[in-house]
């Protein structure tokens, strides 16, 4: 291999994307755009103050109508509107239908039976049901409302006593940010850097250059270790500039008169920016030569976008970036397994929520999945730059 | 110039500068190349004639060792092709502008040499200015007008001084007065040993050629110089002469 040439090639991209003032915004600053809004979304919203009503349809049982009252109670305590909708599961329904209410506490008929007997049937707890994460937030208002509000026997418990925050192994207060980030930092590692080699490989396939460059003595691997060298440049940047954004901040000092202002986001991270780093760069090289790759079955630049359902969403639905692989149905989650963002949303979760270092076992894999995907996208782009020389 | 690699020495004497045997090239059912032989002596302008789809384009690339001959064989500079060594001393002009629009027209000259192995700026503000584009060196090949990006192309195929240059339709888009000048230079390369093979289905060009090869369907019509084709065929001008020679013998 010639390092000159590969070298010249590298030199070559970083020119074309220094003259290409927009794909030097998307791959920098869209990134830190998007986390900013993240962020300030998931930390800054307001917490929900659900209209709730509370309907015993135990109406016989005098322990029932103990507990509705001291439900009713603690919804007063917390300053949530208590609205009162009838006293029957229709006119509940109805009710809620009507967004005259957005959660009904239902007392089952037998709960006052069962209460005795210690034994009762769950409440039953009823959103509108139309925005799901929405529905999901009143709900846990309630729920953290009535935690602890009643000495309810241990079949109510459970529904009761659930946690909402808090990754134990960050010191400091909880930070919805925290199990988030590492997900979306591999996300962005990956979802940017794959487009534009794509695009990047496509136009050398289709615009006439790389049939003048393969008239030349560069060899298919200097071609590879070139646009990996030149991509992996910005990746790079990219990165940093990601982690350094998302782990540290700074803001306008407690009793500034001026207007707030905060710059990163802060992120408690408990390991390795470093390895962080690592997870993320190894899994961006395996995206660029995955662009390289799949540009052979592009013959326009639509057409790479068309990979973005094919490609990428699965991942960021499988990848375990919203949802656990154990979580998946039993069928998709071999497929889960074959994916790299599955294994460096996981790398960077272990590193940067339980501070794994490099002794993780789990991490281990996440690295050597993600050194392996990277070397063979990198024999799989090599392939597919055809020349019928040696 | 220097160069990181050996280069196999140039041919001398009579080897010639391009050989082909019994060559065919298929795409499946198609017979892009269909049975070319053809030997070619060092220092003169070959000019390839013929219509679109004639099969210029497939035997550059075979020529070239872009693509590999389904029979047959091809030499360059005695080498059999495809060799990866050799592409060192083949300059190459492509159909397409084959430039990098976001790039200066300096440094889509810069990249070509350096994967050449030519660092030096001399040849490549020679070819510059032999394309008449010193002064838009710094111009991106995107805000060049389309003839300006062919003169770029030529200029990409000539940096690193090769000694078989292959251009496919190098005239294309460039005024009449620079054309001359393009073919001036291609005559003092020729004078200086180099060997040009041009594809075109300009037939007015033809006689700036030193020998012409008529191809049509994939095989050699006929082989000369314009006046002895026009002479064979019986015809005054070669458009003639190609429509002449590619009828069936009674």
């Amino acid at each position: 291999m010639n390092p000159w040439r590969v070298v010249a090639l590298a030199r070559r991209i970083v020119d074309q994307f220094l003259r290409d003032h927009r794909s030097l915004g998307l791959i920098f600053v869209a990134p830190l755009v998007i986390m900013a809004l993240l962020g300030w979304v998931l930390r800054d919203s307001s917490a929900p103050s659900p209209r709730v009503a509370i309907v015993n349809l135990d109406v016989a049982s005098a322990p029932s109508e103990r507990v509705r009252g001291a439900l009713t109670e603690a919804i007063r305590q917390a300053a949530l509107p208590l609205v009162e909708v009838g006293a029957d599961e229709p006119a509940a329904d109805a009710a809620l239908r009507a967004s005259a209410v957005d959660v009904v506490i239902l007392l089952p008929v037998g709960f006052g039976a069962g209460l005795a007997d210690g034994d009762p049937p769950p409440l039953v707890i009823v959103t509108q049901g139309v925005r799901g994460t929405d529905d999901n937030a009143q709900v846990e208002v309630v729920l953290r409302q009535l935690a602890g509000a009643l000495p309810l026997p241990p079949g109510t418990a459970s529904i009761l006593r659930r946690s909402v925050f808090g990754p134990p192994f960050i010191a400091g207060p909880p930070d919805a940010l925290a199990s988030f980030a590492p997900a979306l930092i591999g996300y962005f590692g990956f979802f940017f850097v794959f487009i534009l080699t794509a695009i990047s490989f496509l136009r050398e396939r289709v615009g006439g250059t790389l049939e003048r460059l393969l008239a030349t003595p560069i060899r298919r691997a200097e071609i590879v270790a070139g646009y990996s060298l030149g991509f992996a440049i910005f990746t790079t940047i990219q990165v940093v500039l990601i982690l350094a954004f998302s782990l540290s901040g700074w803001s306008t000092p407690d009793g500034w008169d001026g207007p707030r202002v905060a710059i990163g986001l802060g992120i408690p991270s408990a390991g390795s920016p470093l390895l962080a780093f690592l997870v993320v760069l190894l899994f961006a090289l395996g995206s660029v030569n995955l662009g390289i790759f799949l540009s052979t079955f592009a013959r326009t630049e639509l057409q790479i976008l068309q990979f973005i359902p094919l490609v990428i969403v699965p991942q960021g639905l499988l990848g375990g970036v919203f949802w656990s692989i154990e979580s998946l149905p039993a069928a998709l989650q071999p497929v889960a397994r074959v994916m790299p963002l599955t294994y460096a949303v996981e790398g960077l979760r272990e590193v940067m929520v339980r501070g794994a270092d490099l002794a993780s076992r789990t991490l281990q894999l996440d690295l050597a999945f993600l050194a392996g995907t990277a070397v063979l996208f990198v024999v799989l782009a090599g392939a597919t730059i055809r020349r019928e020389v040696v | 110039m220097s160069r990181g690699f050996a280069i196999p020495e140039p041919a001398t004497g009579t080897t010639p500068a391009m050989e082909a045997v019994g060559l065919v090239k298929r795409f499946g059912a198609i017979h892009a190349v269909d049975g070319i032989d053809l030997s070619l002596a060092p220092g003169r302008i070959y000019g390839v004639l013929g219509p679109n789809g004639s099969g210029k384009t497939t035997l550059i690339r075979l020529m070239t060792g872009l693509a590999r001959a389904t029979e047959g064989s091809v030499r360059v500079l005695g080498v059999p092709m495809p060799s990866r060594t050799l592409l060192a001393r083949i300059g190459y002009m492509t159909q397409g502008d084959g430039t990098y629009a976001e790039l200066s027209a300096w440094e889509n000259l810069r990249f070509l040499a350096a994967l050449y192995g030519v660092r030096d700026a001399a040849p490549l503000q020679r070819v510059l200015e032999l394309v008449e584009l010193a002064d838009r060196r710094g111009t991106p090949a995107l805000e060049l007008s389309g003839g300006m990006r062919r003169r770029l192309s030529l200029a990409c195929a000539l940096v690193h001084d090769p000694a078989v240059i292959f251009l496919d339709e190098p005239t294309v888009g460039v005024d009449p007065a620079l054309r001359v000048q393009f073919w001036a230079h291609f005559r003092r390369l020729a004078d200086a040993g180099r060997t040009l093979i041009v594809s075109s289905h300009v037939m007015d060009e033809a006689d700036r050629c030193d020998e012409l090869v008529l191809l049509r369907a994939g095989r050699v019509l006929g082989r000369g110089t314009a006046a002895e084709l026009r002479d064979r065929a019986g015809t005054p001008d070669l458009e003639g002469a190609f429509l002449r020679l590619g009828e069936p013998v009674p």
